[in-house]
């Protein structure tokens, strides 16, 4: 019998400890409620949380959620995301993270809706799911491999180098609270620390076969719906410059508006912003092959080389804007050769781009202006564009080595050490913020302030728009666009669609509801979508709020509200706390949650 | 006239979407498993990725080794597994050299490329252009053309045109007439 309902029915339960797998069924009200991919993972971080009232984040009972929506996998433009969460090591409290390539398209393919982990395995592991086979490998001899070197080990010890693999570097292993998950070769999911997680559970890597059909309840129909999608982007104007440069066209973008991360923050133009943007990526012949997630014909995605000078042999599925702007302007790096090699650096050993280059920037600030002493720096002093001490300050990192051990703790566990430091941290609820500078707009700010996980730009990103045509908004409208941004931004990592599509070349979002009735066969709208949507960050918010969090974990840092931009378009400008509250404010009651940010009692 | 598919591996994204579009068109399905066109992905040493499929062979191995007979090459060169003659011993996926016959456990017979009847549905899917279907006679033609265009004693003469920098080059009769 052909499955034609949109879904396997099944969630794949581990239990690290006992290597026990149980295939767990779901039924159709829950399917029809959460949708999937983040949606699932919400409520089983949530129920998970019921079950044991207080988690700690890197012990065996927290749970770690790994799924793929319902679109993942199919005829669709890059319908290759996989969401993760967890209660994040990084903030304490809910976390989550989503990843391209094709592993979540074969997780669906062997036949499951997603995959729980929970306890700890007695010794190094991977996790193998062959279909219906599940087995929990002991492998000690992986320990410490970094991510590539890991993942290719795994493929070798299992004889198929066709199989997906998630792996996790050294750091994950040594559980710095900012370790990733590398997702076939170089796909990441970087934020909120979900490979310290698969570090506490001692299972250094996932990997996946499977065969099955997946389930569509009108192929004719997607297919004719989805071939409208790829028509529209493959005749988009701008497709072949997205297919040439990808992300990296951000980087003159963002320093031609004033928000490119420079010097830790304190400046939003870089003067040697040529030297690390998308021209010098292309003149310097850094840039071999465009790469693609599972579907998606924009592949926004460049394979970087360096192949001269002191990093010749450095190549990199990357970079991308974030892992630029975070480990050029922000360090001071003037070098996108340097660039190439942190972030070959960052997914060997498994960190988060993001967060290692916003803390490394804290640290050249510190230093510099002698909140911290050369002491605190194990005698290794470290100056803005260093690229030597930030390939080391890496490594420390990953081994938890000097100084490197304070920062594995992130931004909270770094204030904990050196509370001078809180000045000059941009984060919120300790997690780093990312390459595009909040004082800009001041719906980037609340986008920030309010994100379910923390300082990341992907629930809302508004500071484009704000900038080009909100000089006049209201506090109202600010408020609208970041919630409509992080009610539709989320349904594509419930639906397991990447937001590129949309948000870059403009397809209408519109026609993922469509998409949806074809591939499920209930019927609903994108309102339908929206109003789940919705639900999930109610969610998402509530898990914070019962892991302790208050309205003053939306507030701004010291660095957003106190130093002005120093130059460029953005200058002068920082966040006013009052103006800001009152922005938070109106949000609260936008969002229909009281005035402490508490959304109302609803059944989950 | 006879076309082939053939690649240019460096045009090639890695998406995959040949794959979807491969299943939907022979099973109606989607499954990338059930594709009969499949991307290699080689990282981090050696960079590349690589469609594999069938190259319908003019002496086709898989033909010669099948114990039924069952593996035709047709009139307009396509070769074909007559899934009603075939035992499903596998023989051929061994014998094929570059792994291009494919076999899934929910099917009786293996499966190859078939070029779609004519209109092969993994060129239409490629968005960044790597996959062709073109006529034999113009087959390495863009190895002809980037040798030329290498050859060293090409010279050059700079000028500028409505301000901007422009280069002629072309080859002359020189000195070197015992060149080899």
């Amino acid at each position: 019998m052909t499955n034609k309902s949109g879904y396997f029915w099944k969630i794949l339960n581990i239990d690290a400890t006992t290597g026990k797998a149980i295939a767990k069924p779901i039924d159709e009200a829950f399917a029809e409620k959460y949708i999937g991919g983040r949606g699932f993972n919400a409520k089983f971080v949530y129920d998970n949380l019921k079950k044991h009232g207080k988690i700690n984040p890197l012990g065996p009972e927290n749970l770690i959620a790994i799924s793929p929506g319902p679109l993942c996998g199919l005829y669709i433009p890059s319908s290759s995301k996989t969401s993760l969460a967890a209660i994040s090591p990084a903030t304490g409290t809910y976390g989550d993270s989503s990843v391209g390539g094709s592993f979540g398209v074969e997780l669906r393919q062997a036949g499951y809706d997603g995959l729980t982990i929970t306890g700890r395995a007695p010794q190094l592991s991977y996790l193998w799911i062959d279909n219906d086979q599940v087995s929990l490998i002991p492998f000690p001899k992986i320990k410490g491999k970094t991510a590539l070197e890991a993942e290719r080990m795994v493929k070798e010890h299992i004889g198929d180098h066709a199989v997906s693999v998630a792996v996790i570097g050294p750091s994950g292993e040594n559980l710095v609270k900012y370790a990733c998950i590398n997702c076939d070769w170089g796909r990441n999911a970087g934020r909120t620390g979900m490979g310290a997680i698969l570090g506490s559970k001692n299972i250094k890597a996932i990997a996946v076969r499977g065969s099955c059909d997946l389930p569509v309840f009108d192929l004719k129909r997607l297919v004719e719906v989805s071939q409208k999608a790829y028509d529209y982007l493959r005749n988009h104007d701008m497709l072949t410059f997205w297919q040439h440069v990808g992300l990296m066209s951000v980087i003159d973008y963002a320093n031609t508006h004033g928000f490119l991360p420079t010097n830790n923050f304190r400046d939003g133009t870089f003067s040697k912003v040529n030297k690390i943007n998308a021209d010098e990526m292309i003149a310097q012949g850094h840039k071999i092959n465009d790469t693609a997630c599972f579907a998606c014909p924009m592949s926004c995605g460049n394979v970087c080389v360096v192949k001269n000078g002191k990093y010749a042999g450095a190549a990199v599925e990357g970079p991308e804007y974030e892992t630029t702007a975070m480990f050029g302007s922000n360090l001071g790096i003037d070098d996108f050769s340097a660039v190439i090699k942190a972030n070959q650096l960052c997914d060997e050993l498994g960190i988060d781009t993001i967060s290692a280059g916003n803390l490394i920037g804290v640290l050249m600030e510190g230093y510099q202006t002698g909140l911290l002493t050369l002491k605190d720096l194990d005698n290794k002093p470290i100056e803005w564009g260093n690229s030597e001490a930030v390939f080391d300050l890496l490594h420390k990192i990953s081994s938890r080595e000097g100084i490197g051990d304070v920062m594995a703790e992130g931004a909270l566990g770094l204030i904990k050490k050196y509370p001078k430091l809180e000045r000059i941290i941009s984060h919120v609820k300790g997690l780093e913020q990312s390459a595009y500078d909040g004082r800009g707009a001041l719906s980037m700010a609340l986008s920030y302030g309010t994100s379910d996980i923390g300082a990341h730009h992907t629930r809302a990103w508004t500071i484009g728009r704000e900038l080009e045509e909100g000089e006049n908004w209201t506090h109202e409208q600010q408020a609208e666009l970041v919630i409509y941004h992080q009610t539709l931004r989320p349904l594509f990592d419930m639906l397991g669609v990447c937001r590129l599509p949309w948000i870059e070349l403009g397809l209408d979002e519109h026609c993922y509801a469509e998409m949806y009735s074809a591939v499920t066969g209930k019927k609903a709208t994108l309102d339908d979508l929206l109003e789940r949507s919705k639900h999930i960050y109610n969610l998402t918010r509530t898990i914070g709020i019962e892991h302790g969090l208050t309205s003053k974990d939306d507030l701004m840092p010291p660095r957003m509200t106190k130093d002005p931009v120093q130059s460029g378009k953005l200058a002068g400008r920082k966040i006013d706390p009052t103006d800001y509250k009152k922005l938070l404010d109106i949000y609260y009651q936008k969002r229909g949650w009281d005035k402490n940010g508490v959304p109302p009692k609803e059944k989950y | 006239m006879q076309k082939r598919l053939t690649v240019t591996p460096e045009r090639c994204s890695g998406c995959r979407t040949c794959e979807i579009a491969c299943s939907i068109k022979h099973f109606n399905v989607i499954n990338p498993k059930k594709s009969a066109i499949r991307v290699m992905v080689l990282y981090p040493n050696p960079i590349i990725r690589m469609p594999v499929m069938c190259s319908q062979c003019r002496i086709p191995k898989c033909a010669e080794v099948c114990p039924r007979g069952a593996i035709k090459t047709d009139e307009k060169g396509v070769v074909f597994i007559h899934a009603e003659e075939c035992v499903g011993c596998q023989m051929c996926v061994k014998a094929c050299p570059f792994g291009a016959i494919y076999l899934h456990e929910d099917l009786d017979t293996p499966f190859k490329c078939d070029l779609c009847g004519g209109d092969p549905e993994c060129v239409k899917a490629c968005a960044n252009g790597a996959l062709h279907f073109v006529p034999e006679h113009i087959f390495g033609q863009d190895h002809r053309m980037s040798n030329v265009l290498s050859y060293t004693k090409m010279k050059e003469i700079e000028y500028t045109l409505h301000g901007e920098k422009k280069q002629l080059r072309y080859t002359e009769i020189g000195d070197h007439k015992n060149d080899k």
